[in-house]
Parts: C-alpha cells; sequence; structure tokens
C-alpha cells in the first residue's frame, strides 16, 4: 500500500465537514467568562486576606502600623 | 455563508489603534477582535476537534487565553496569525484528551466520498486508525490530507516550519499505512 493509497482511504473515510461556519455568536460567553474572573479572587489573595486578618489577631496594635501604610 | 456580528468600530480616527488598546487591556478594543476574528478561529478549530461544540468552547478558552496573555502582544504584529496559533494548540490539547472510540460529529459535506468502493466497516476502521495517532500528527494530517490546507498556512497555524509540518504529516501516514496493514486492509 503506498501513501497515495493511504491518503485516499483517509478521504473516503474522514469526509470534510459539510459546513465550518460558526453559527452564533459567542461573545455574550466571552463576556461572562471575563466577569466571572473579575468577580474570582485568587487563592494568594485569600491566603493574604488570612494571614492580615490572624496577624491582626495575634498582634492588635500592628493594625495601626498597617493602617499608617495602607 | 459566515453570519455578520456587527463588529464594532475597527479604529478611531485619532490615538493608538485598535491592537494598541487590546494590548494596554481595553475591553472594547478586545470585543472588537473578538467579533471580527471569531468565525475565522472556529474554523481552524473545529477542522481540527470536528465537534462544532467542543469547538465553540475551545474558540471562547483560546480567546480568554489571548486576553490574558495581551500584555505579551506587540501591537505591530500580526494578531490573526496568533490567535490561530494560541486556538490551534488548544486544539490539539483537546485531540490528546479525546478517547479514540468517540466518533467525529461533524456532520460531513454533500461531496460524495473519494473512493465508495471501500466499504463501510473499512472506513470506520480507517477512521479508528486516525483517531488513534499522536494529536500532533493527527491535527497536521487532517489540516493537510483531509482538509487540504495549504502547508505554509498549517506552519503558521501550529507554531512550526514547513519542513515541521510535512514531517509530521510523512510520519501519520507511516503510521496509519502500518495500522492498516496489521488490520488486513489492502487495496
Amino acid at each position: 500500500m503506498n501513501d497515495d493509497r493511504v491518503k485516499e482511504l483517509l478521504r473516503a473515510a474522514i469526509p470534510r465537514p459539510g459546513d465550518a461556519e460558526l453559527k452564533r455568536d459567542l461573545w455574550p460567553d466571552m463576556r461572562r467568562r471575563l466577569d466571572e474572573r473579575r468577580l474570582r479572587v485568587s487563592a494568594f489573595d485569600w491566603v493574604l486576606i488570612a494571614a492580615i486578618l490572624a496577624s491582626m489577631m495575634l498582634f492588635p496594635q500592628a493594625a495601626l502600623t498597617l493602617l499608617y501604610h495602607l | 455563508m459566515p453570519l455578520n456580528f456587527a463588529p464594532v468600530p475597527r479604529t478611531t480616527p485619532s490615538g493608538p489603534s485598535r491592537l494598541e488598546r487590546f494590548a494596554a487591556g481595553d475591553i472594547g478594543a478586545f470585543e472588537s477582535l473578538f467579533r471580527e476574528f471569531q468565525g475565522q478561529i472556529y474554523r481552524w478549530v473545529v477542522r481540527i476537534v470536528r465537534d462544532r461544540g467542543v469547538a465553540e468552547d475551545l474558540t471562547v478558552e483560546a480567546f480568554w487565553r489571548i486576553y490574558s496573555s495581551r500584555a505579551r502582544f506587540d501591537p505591530t504584529g500580526n494578531f490573526s496569525a496568533w490567535a490561530r496559533r494560541i486556538a490551534c494548540n488548544l486544539a490539539i490539547d483537546a485531540l490528546k484528551r479525546q478517547r479514540p472510540e468517540v466518533a467525529l460529529l461533524v456532520e460531513p459535506s454533500a461531496e460524495p466520498a473519494a473512493d465508495p468502493a471501500v466499504s463501510r466497516e473499512t472506513r470506520e476502521k480507517i477512521a479508528r486508525a486516525f483517531r488513534e495517532l499522536p494529536a500532533k500528527l493527527r491535527a497536521a494530517a487532517t489540516l493537510a490530507l483531509i482538509e487540504e490546507q495549504q502547508y505554509e498556512e498549517i506552519a503558521a497555524a501550529l507554531g512550526i516550519s514547513v519542513n515541521g509540518v510535512k514531517s509530521r504529516v510523512f510520519r501519520a501516514v507511516r503510521i496509519l499505512r502500518k495500522k492498516l496493514q496489521r488490520m488486513g486492509i489492502e487495496p
């Protein structure tokens, strides 16, 4: 079996799609995806928030220093 | 005929170009690019994964990655080629996750099969053997042999050289020929 025959068999077995055009606007899906990501807080941020809260509970006087730096 | 999704005006009379605004994170510029290129990106992806639903999801995922990497995009560069490359890499990743027993879901064209003498059972065996090929070889072979795209275009989309495409297609055909011979399929 030569390469050309393999190609012929392949074309016979896997026809080209009839219509490869996009049927709907995907922008609403994209917009939803962007909005979801914007609202999501990363794991790193949650760890940072937890660390700040824990340090403020352990060392309440540090809160003033933190507020000064904000 | 492609649908017209009413693209947003491309440029402003003065000021930064649309690509510069996109690279700076302007969502309006991104929307404009999305609306202009979603059809083209989808067409490349659906040709590789051959499943409309998966291709739609991958198109959105590709544009999400495009938006996330906007800071690395050179506004003087070719957005279309860059986007296509990201989308095709995602499509290849999707092929890697696809099980070989999953049949193609895109409806075939109305054109008659290239060789009507090939029985249905043989066609199914060939299709199955093709789906068992490594994803990178399968993507290159699909685009070159079934979709009959230009090697230069495939190379740009896959982010490899033309010789790289030729090599992948050659390897795909060689592996497929051995598989078909093992299955007892002879001309």
